[in-house]
């Protein structure tokens, strides 16, 4: 080894260049666990969030009662679980209880699983909130109609919660982007179980894994500026113009 | 039980209404027929709008009856929604969807309730629109509007479903005065053209002027019900004697 680096700076520069193709697969494997996994996570935090706003109705039938009853306490032990343990101590739980249960999984789809979980559970409190951020009356008004329940719930009251719980989901995404980090622990080859190897080799963790919080900045940086940007754009109101073509009839 | 006219659409009996300890109304009675402007009067807490609320089914009252077109209504949310298309509610707070503009709040019950083609439900709103004054502003949003205009909307909204009563809340008791004319022009253009309509409200002269009848609340009771001219001139209970002396006092 003829070029070996001397200066810190320059070992980054080498290991960066000389890993660059982990470096590359961990980043993609970073995105694919963390959006997939919020995204999947997200559906599943509005079922609950939905499940949890659903009031049981006196007049319902028995068996209506009791699969909604059944689903609020499901839905109400899953949430504590998952938000009263840490997310690594969940991936190891879910990761080696699937395996002890006779069934095979890779990492991957593991991963995915426990970041859609984590993801569903502090959703569907932001997704409640949100659905009681929106006043009664819109309700009211809708169901004073004659719309259905569940009609109101998808065509009033979820796109105005919706609007309101847009900067928690960029917010969790985020937070999964970064958290992505901590299922080295069931092998998973995300960026930070990249890191680990390539310091590996040389012994030069610090500039390793100071490549990776580089790629974590930039990452979490240019997301968080789309989320503003798109945020930006959605609270905006346009002005509307008067349609002439009725104005003779103004009072 | 008593026998049906041709013209009756609500009948309420002995209608009871508790929020836990709280009897908010008593042995309700009365009946509401075809063409009918009967004004609720009755001060605050008398249980006015819960009577309204009840009647919509918006609350489901502790004890009675509410009977539409003879026929007790149903428990069953599908029958509600049905009869909610039926009688529409025009609120206080008017109550407009928020992310949709003037015409989508317009469409919105026409299209998912009653399944209007596009068309349709667009010439409905634009004509209920225009009969209100409000069809030059069908792209505005709702906070975009001044409240006698969100209240104009929300009667076209009400009417789009050609409701067979439509139930008023205190329609002009949140706006700004100078836009209380416009709101109840409107109500009184409706009267003329006989639509069946329950109005809780405190303006007296259009109770007078409009209405074809009256019913005084107190504590949960109807104490009164009779046509304006009886009930404006000689008023028959103490609490409406005195409601009234307070209101052309001043
Ligand atoms: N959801 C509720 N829970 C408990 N109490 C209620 C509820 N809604 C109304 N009440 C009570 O019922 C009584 C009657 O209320 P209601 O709103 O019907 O009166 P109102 O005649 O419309 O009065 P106002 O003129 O102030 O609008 C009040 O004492 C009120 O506090
Ligand atoms: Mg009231």
């Amino acid at each position: 080894m003829t070029d070996t680096p001397n200066t810190t700076l320059e070992w980054i520069g080498f290991i960066a260049e000389k890993y660059s193709d982990l470096f590359i697969r961990g980043t993609w494997l970073t995105l694919l666990i963390s959006v997939s996994g919020t995204l999947i996570g997200f559906v599943l935090g509005y079922i609950i969030g939905i499940i949890e706003d659903t009031k049981i109705n006196k007049e319902d039938n028995i068996i209506k009662k009791a699969i909604l009853g059944l689903l609020k306490v499901i839905s109400k032990i899953y949430v504590e679980v998952f938000r009263d343990t840490p997310m690594i101590v969940q991936a190891m739980v879910i990761y080696f209880g699937i395996k002890l249960a006779g069934f095979a999984i890779e990492p991957i789809p593991a991963a995915i699983l426990v970041t859609l979980l984590n993801t569903g559970a502090y959703m569907s409190e932001t997704v409640r909130a949100g659905i009681k951020s929106i006043d009664i009356g819109q309700r009211e008004g809708a169901l004073a109609l004659g719309m259905s329940p569940i009609s109101t719930m998808f065509n009033i009251i979820l796109p105005q919660a919706f609007k309101n719980i847009v900067p928690e989901m960029a917010n969790t995404f985020l937070t999964n982007l970064k958290m992505t980090s901590v299922l080295n622990v069931i092998g998973v080859q995300e960026l930070f179980l990249m890191a680990k190897t390539a310091g590996g080799t040389y012994y030069k963790y610090f500039e390793s894994y100071l490549v990776i919080a580089i790629i974590y900045f930039v990452l979490c940086f240019v997301f968080n500026r789309i989320f503003l940007f798109a945020e930006k754009k959605m609270s905006q109101q346009k002005n509307y113009g008067l349609a002439v073509e009725y104005m003779e009839n103004t009072q | 039980m008593t026998k049906q006219s041709e013209n009756e659409i609500i009948r309420v009996e002995e209608l009871s209404k508790s929020f836990g300890e709280h009897q908010v109304l008593r042995k309700i009675d009365f009946t509401v027929n075809k063409g009918d402007v009967i004004c609720i009067l009755g001060s605050s807490g008398s249980g006015k709008s819960t009577l309204l609320r009840c009647i919509n089914q918006l609350e489901t009252q502790t004890y009675g009856k509410i009977f539409f077109h003879g026929k007790e209504l149903g428990k069953k949310q599908k029958e509600t929604n049905e009869y909610r298309s039926k009688v529409g509610m025009v609120f206080q707070s008017f109550n407009l969807f928020n992310n949709k503009t003037v015409l989508k709040n317009c469409m919105e019950g026409t299209r998912k309730v009653l399944h209007l083609s596009k068309d349709e439900a667009h010439k409905r709103a634009i004509s209920h629109l225009k009969s209100v004054g409000m069809a030059p502003f069908i792209n505005a949003y709702p906070s975009q509007l001044s409240g006698g205009q969100k209240q104009r909307v929300a009667i076209a909204r009400g009417l789009c479903m050609n409701p067979e009563v439509l139930l008023f809340d205190e329609p002009t008791s949140a706006l700004d005065p100078e836009m209380v004319g416009d709101v109840l022009n409107v109500m009184k253009k409706l009267a003329g053209e006989n639509l069946t309509m329950i109005i809780v409200t405190h303006e007296m002269d259009f109770a007078r002027d409009v209405s074809n009848r009256v019913l005084f609340m107190d504590k949960g009771y109807i104490v009164e019900d009779a046509p304006p001219s009886e009930f404006f001139t000689n008023p028959q209970h103490p609490r409406a004697k005195e409601f009234l002396s307070r209101f052309f006092s001043n």
